[in-house]
């Protein structure tokens, strides 16, 4: 008798929705979080006001340098002196890479995962970005098409709360919104030159993750609607920002199925080889170093794309000496991010009687055109930009004047500034990966080894993603427009790494099937980013979300007609 | 209420070792909270410190920088925030700075001190020389804690903990 139906690895995006939906359908499940308790009552900062915030809520030089070396740098928008305990500490959490290579491995260790801290975007994949591979017989072909999933993308659209707008693009479907945040007027006359000057381009609002208009579900679970305060990296009193935190795991709770443990890092999956099942895990309690086996009929891998994969990789066995599932020899290949580190700024007039009211949480989105609309690119696939027009208002004094001119030129909103920066599309390559190092952290576990590389397609695409914005801002009539040279963003540092252990249909080639099932091992899921097969250009936690309740029903119905 | 030019001199006078909240009573304040000495700048940086925030910052029909104590935030900060590096360059910018401005910039009457500043920061923004970045960052620091106080982000920003509401097109009255 197993002690769990279900062991659930990780309570981050993908975790949460595997635990909620498990549970929901009736399973015992165990979610195991490697890291410490976050009780937003007790652990929130989004109330402080700016005088309450130390240092201009900065942290000391001295403590990026010995705690926060790689969390800081990779993320300092919202790396602060009053939320840095939801970002791991570097000294406590290594990691190594390559010769020649760099990562920014940027995480949070904690009930939610980095659930906590994201920045919301929301989009579904489109047609285009599951036949992508297969067209251009690049890596091998997803098993799965839009259609397969799109029913699950509104049923998690409509639990989790998307705010976002109706607008009939096709590579970039609709979904089941709650109403967008509204474009402000300079974004509304940015949005009419840029689609008239470049048709087939399109200026729309970002679609993020915050109820506008609670549901009777949502309130149920104490989420209430978004006071557009703009202080979701802080946790947020509300609930009005979707985490596991907020609403899947509350889900998952209110069943009584579920069980959560803390400070449990797993080592290692067990494996049955005269059943060919996986029969639970191996854990070590992260504060007294207790080592225990937890087992289950079912494991769902949900510690994010590099910790899935190495996990994995450590679970070796006669069956499996590559890892477990792994006789395809691609688990922990394929990693892939996303790419930034172009764009542009501008000045954009005709607004300076207007301004604006409260602090929306998301701004505009371009979604991609390159190759659906436009076909003359110099690379493959494209990116979309995200960005807003907004009053400059306080330049932090970066402006010229002083005394009391100065001082009350700061209740001003100022000439209103358009931004947009890209997020492009990281083509698989087999040798970008994670393996296991042969260092060891402070519990014995190796430390991972990042290899990635960009390739000619990245670099070629940023540069054009460059070019594109200057042209929009100049046919938006914008002055003063700023362009650095493209700065190609660390891998890892878009935080949205994936592909460690592709779906495909060749267990050959691919670790997972359709279903986000192993392959080789039945009673075995991973739905956090591992799955991916390729990266599409549109920020991922939403298919996670999605691929993880479908995944999550198919094991269920697996387990009741008795398969697993 | 205290005239600018009082409380000015009551923060110089604080400063090798009285205190700072005598000259800042009645006003919203942010004050170090371990302290009521300066712990990084020297009594000649301290006061050429809260020279440059009162005119940068003045009180108006709002409270000034000096009302809210930002010379005593930036101490804290330069004390706690900053590493031994940064300490050592802001050391070495506002000597450059007392410099640049002349002996006269501390000694003369408010409206020359800040014709003498008004003069500096014209150069400072235009054409970005290097030798003034020092006042540059000086006065992004000032800025910053000022906004960051509750005076200057409620008073002068009319900063809203909850708006509620977000409304992306509003005329200006």
């Amino acid at each position: 008798m197993a002690d769990f139906d279900a062991i659930v690895v990780g309570s981050g995006m993908s975790g949460g929705w595997s635990a909620k939906e498990l549970c929901e359908q009736g399973l015992k499940v165990l979610v195991l979080e490697r890291g410490p308790e976050i009780k937003p009552e007790r652990d929130y900062v989004d109330q402080l006001a700016p005088w309450q915030e130390k240092n201009l809520d900065r942290i000391s030089q001295d403590e990026i340098s010995k705690h926060y070396y790689k969390q800081y740098p990779g993320v300092a928008y919202a790396v602060k002196e009053s939320n840095k305990h939801f970002w791991v500490k570097d000294d406590e959490h290594p990691y190594e890479t390559a010769e020649g290579t760099e990562y920014d491995w940027l995480r949070g260790y904690h009930t939610g995962g980095r659930s906590i801290m994201w920045s919301r975007q929301s989009y579904r994949m489109g047609p285009q970005d599951f036949t992508a591979n297969k067209d251009e017989n690049i890596a091998i072909d997803w098993p799965v098409r839009y259609e397969d999933i799109a029913p699950w993308y509104d049923y998690v659209e409509r639990f989790a709360g998307i705010a976002g707008n109706r607008d009939g693009l096709t590579q970039l479907p609709d979904g089941e919104y709650q109403p967008p945040f509204e474009l402000t007027c300079a974004e509304k006359e940015f949005k009419t030159r840029v689609e008239t000057a470049f048709p087939g381009r399109h200026v729309i609002q970002a679609r993020v993750a915050h109820i506008t208009k609670v549901t009777d579900e949502q309130r149920a679970l104490g989420r209430s609607n978004c006071q557009s305060r703009n202080r979701c990296h802080f946790g947020c009193t509300f609930k009005a920002y979707f985490s596991s935190l907020h609403a899947t795991l509350p889900a998952a709770e209110r069943t009584g199925n579920l069980t959560m443990l803390h400070n449990a890092i797993v080592q290692s999956v067990e494996y049955d080889a005269t059943t060919n099942r996986v029969t639970g895990v191996r854990i070590v309690d992260a504060e007294t170093n207790q080592r225990r086996v937890f087992t289950s009929r079912l494991v769902f891998l949900n510690a994010s794309t590099i910790a899935s994969a190495m996990i994995l990789l450590q679970s070796k066995s006669e069956s499996f000496p590559n890892g477990l599932a792994n006789s395809s020899d691609q688990v922990g290949r394929n990693l892939m991010d996303h790419i930034s580190g172009a764009g542009a700024t501008g000045l954009i007039h005709g607004f300076e009687n207007q301004t604006v009211f409260g602090r929306r949480p998301g701004g505009i989105y371009i979604p991609r055109y390159a190759n659906i609309t436009e076909h003359d690119k110099p690379y493959k696939r494209g990116f979309g930009y995200q960005g807003g027009a907004t009053p400059l208002g306080n330049a932090g004094g970066q402006k010229a004047g002083i005394g009391k001119a100065f001082k009350e030129s700061h209740g001003a909103p100022g000439p209103w500034r358009v931004n947009i920066g890209a997020f492009g599309e990281h083509l698989p390559h087999p040798d970008n990966r994670v393996t296991l190092s042969g260092n060891t952290d402070k519990w014995g576990n190796p430390l991972a080894l990042l290899s990635v590389n960009y390739t000619e397609n990245e670099h070629i695409m940023l540069e054009e993603a460059r070019k594109d914005a200057v042209a929009m801002l100049e046919a938006a009539g914008c002055t003063d427009i700023a362009s650095a040279p493209v700065s190609l963003t660390v891998p890892g540092n878009r935080i949205h790494e994936m592909g460690s252990a592709r779906m495909g249909r060749n267990p050959a080639t691919s670790v997972l099937n359709g279903w986000c099932q192993a392959h080789e091992v039945p009673n075995l899921f991973i739905t956090d980013g591992s799955f991916m097969t390729s990266s599409a250009c549109q920020n991922p936690s939403l298919s996670y979300m999605a691929f993880s309740a479908r995944a999550a029903k198919y094991a269920v119905e697996l387990m009741e007609e008795k398969v697993i | 209420m205290k005239t600018r030019r009082e409380v000015l001199q009551s923060l110089i006078i604080s400063i090798g070792g009285g205190t700072l909240l005598s000259a800042c009573e009645g006003v919203a304040q942010v004050i170090p909270s371990d302290s009521r000495r300066m712990r990084f700048y020297s009594e000649r940086e301290a006061a050429l410190v809260a020279r440059i925030s009162d005119l940068v910052i003045p009180r108006t029909d709002t409270p000034g920088a000096l009302d809210v104590n930002v010379p005593g935030f930036l101490d804290a900060l330069m004390a706690d925030w900053a590493n031994a590096q940064t300490k050592r360059n802001r050391r070495i910018e506002l000597g450059e700075l007392e410099r640049l401005l002349g002996d006269e910039f501390m000694s003369a009457p408010l409206p020359e001190a800040e014709q003498l500043l008004a003069s500096l920061d014209t150069a400072a923004f235009t054409g970005r020389p290097a030798r003034y970045g020092g006042y540059r960052s000086l006065k992004a620091l000032i800025t910053q804690a000022y906004f960051a106080s509750e005076a200057g982000a409620l008073q002068e920003q009319r900063w809203v903990a909850v708006p509620g509401r977000w409304d992306p097109c509003v005329e200006i009255q």
